[in-house]
């Protein structure tokens, strides 16, 4: 439920549900993943960090140094992210937007 | 006590959730309602007894006590109270030590953060799997509004995380009084609908009815509507009030975005997740429908602070206007730049992938 807490919760968090209409060929939930890791990783290279799925259950958010963190839903990807990167990642950072509405 | 028939624990059970600030007139609200025959199987949880005594069967104080989770952040905490006295609830009628129920209405103390108590209701999971969260309902003390929403950031989170906004002592207020109470109020929380306790009859329908309702997607969606003709930004303000109230600080605003292409769930997600991640103690309020690529209909979301709801999938469209309509409360947040950074995630692609 919560970005910063999320860590923490045993039910689905909010941005793992699929809201594809059953039936309507929306993709499959191994495609969700797939495409979720896909998207923040066009976040995430704007600080260094890869996100990888791990066993269809976990992310594993990697750094270029090496250094890595499990966690369980894309909302406690940020909170690690600025752990291992030490520094925000902030969605209103002038310098962000700029660079994902020039990708 | 015996158990009434109709179990109270093989269904969901509403909570609602009634808050206001000292003195605004919460328990005598909630002693009109329980006078409702519809109230008569509805558990009552009060932070505290007050001078106005309430007359029914199921009233049960509880203690302010917050657990905040290691590295959570304040919306964030447990309210361990509240969970023990609904998981007491819970047990007691098992034990038919009190009657059945098919509501819970909790009264916030004046000075209660609404946050932790619906990360509580939302996040637990026993909790969850009996109660889901209905109605928030703020009342608001007209004589005294001013004073209350502009010393207090717990008076404007209570404005914004209320679905209902209550007006109450309108017959002892100044002319004009109210209607400039009432303009302020829709500028800063629009998506609420706003009902004067001096002058209605108390609607138990209305004040406690389940979100989504149709006509509130509709109201939010003329009262964006109408300030703003074609959709880029969109102030959710009025006309000038008649006196000159100033409840809350400028850097609180409200404003509505409406979206013309379909979007991306998972994009959405994504900024939400992360906007609320840093921006989390400065969006009081995100509440809005979606059009998302892959769904015919709408999809409700409705986040208090860090706490988001669980996305809800709407039966139909309100109206023919299939556009995604999103009205932020926020707190020192540039309302342009947020609108380009959102822009900027729903237009993120990436080639689709094969799945071996």
């Amino acid at each position: 439920m919560c970005g910063l807490c999320g860590v923490f919760l045993t039910e689905t968090h909010w941005t793992d549900v699929s809201v594809s209409t059953p039936g309507s060929g929306g993709r499959t939930r191994r495609h969700e993943r797939l495409h979720r890791v896909a998207l923040a990783n066009r976040i995430l290279k704007h600080y260094g960090l890869k996100l990888t799925d791990w066993h269809g259950s976990a992310y594993l958010l990697g750094s270029q140094t090496g250094q890595t963190a499990i966690v369980p839903s894309v909302a406690a990807v940020w909170p690690a992210a600025e752990q291992l990167r030490r520094r925000p990642l902030d969605p209103l950072d002038e310098g962000l937007i700029e660079a994902l509405e020039r990708d | 006590m015996n158990s009434a028939p109709g179990p109270a624990t093989d269904r969901v059970i509403p909570v609602n959730v009634l808050t206001g600030f000292l003195g605004s007139g919460k328990t005598t609200l909630l002693q009109r309602l329980l006078r409702s025959p519809r109230m008569g199987r509805t558990a009552v949880l009060i932070n505290e007894f007050g001078e106005i005594g309430l007359d029914h069967l199921l009233v049960q104080q509880v203690d302010e006590s917050v657990l905040v989770l290691q590295s959570g952040c304040i919306c964030c905490s447990i309210r361990d109270d509240l969970k023990s006295a609904l998981r007491g609830l819970l047990s007691r009628h098992e034990r038919c030590e009190i009657p059945a129920f098919d509501r819970v209405v909790i009264e916030t103390t004046g000075l209660a953060d609404p946050g932790p108590i619906l990360y509580t209701l939302l996040s637990e999971p026993v909790i969850r799997h009996h109660f889901q969260l209905g109605n928030v309902i703020t009342t608001v003390d007209v004589v005294n509004a001013e004073l209350h929403l502009s010393r207090n950031r717990e008076g404007i989170k209570q404005v914004a995380a209320a679905d209902r906004l209550v007006l109450t002592k309108s017959d002892l207020a100044e002319p004009g009084q109210t209607a400039a109470v009432r303009d302020e109020l829709t500028r800063l929380n629009s998506s609420a609908r706003i009902w004067d306790a001096a002058e209605d009859p108390v609607d138990v329908d209305f004040l406690l009815d389940m979100l989504p309702s149709e006509q509130q997607l509709n109201s939010a969606r003329h009262r964006s509507e109408e300030q703003a003709p074609q959709g880029q930004e969109r102030k959710t303000g009025k006309p000038a009030p008649l006196i000159g109230l100033r409840l809350h600080d400028d850097s609180v605003s409200s404003f509505s975005l409406i979206l013309d292409r379909p979007m991306d769930w998972t994009a959405f997600g994504i900024w939400l997740s992360l906007l609320l991640n840093r921006h989390g103690d400065d969006v009081l309020r995100v509440k809005g429908i979606l059009c998302v690529e892959g769904t015919e209909t709408p999809v409700f979301i409705n986040g208090v602070q860090h706490i988001v709801h669980p996305p809800q999938h709407l039966e139909r469209w309100p109206t023919e206007d299939h556009r995604s309509r999103i009205v932020f409360i926020t707190r020192g947040i540039d309302q342009g730049r947020l609108r380009r950074s959102l822009e900027a995630f729903c237009r993120l692609q990436v080639a689709e992938l094969s799945v071996a």
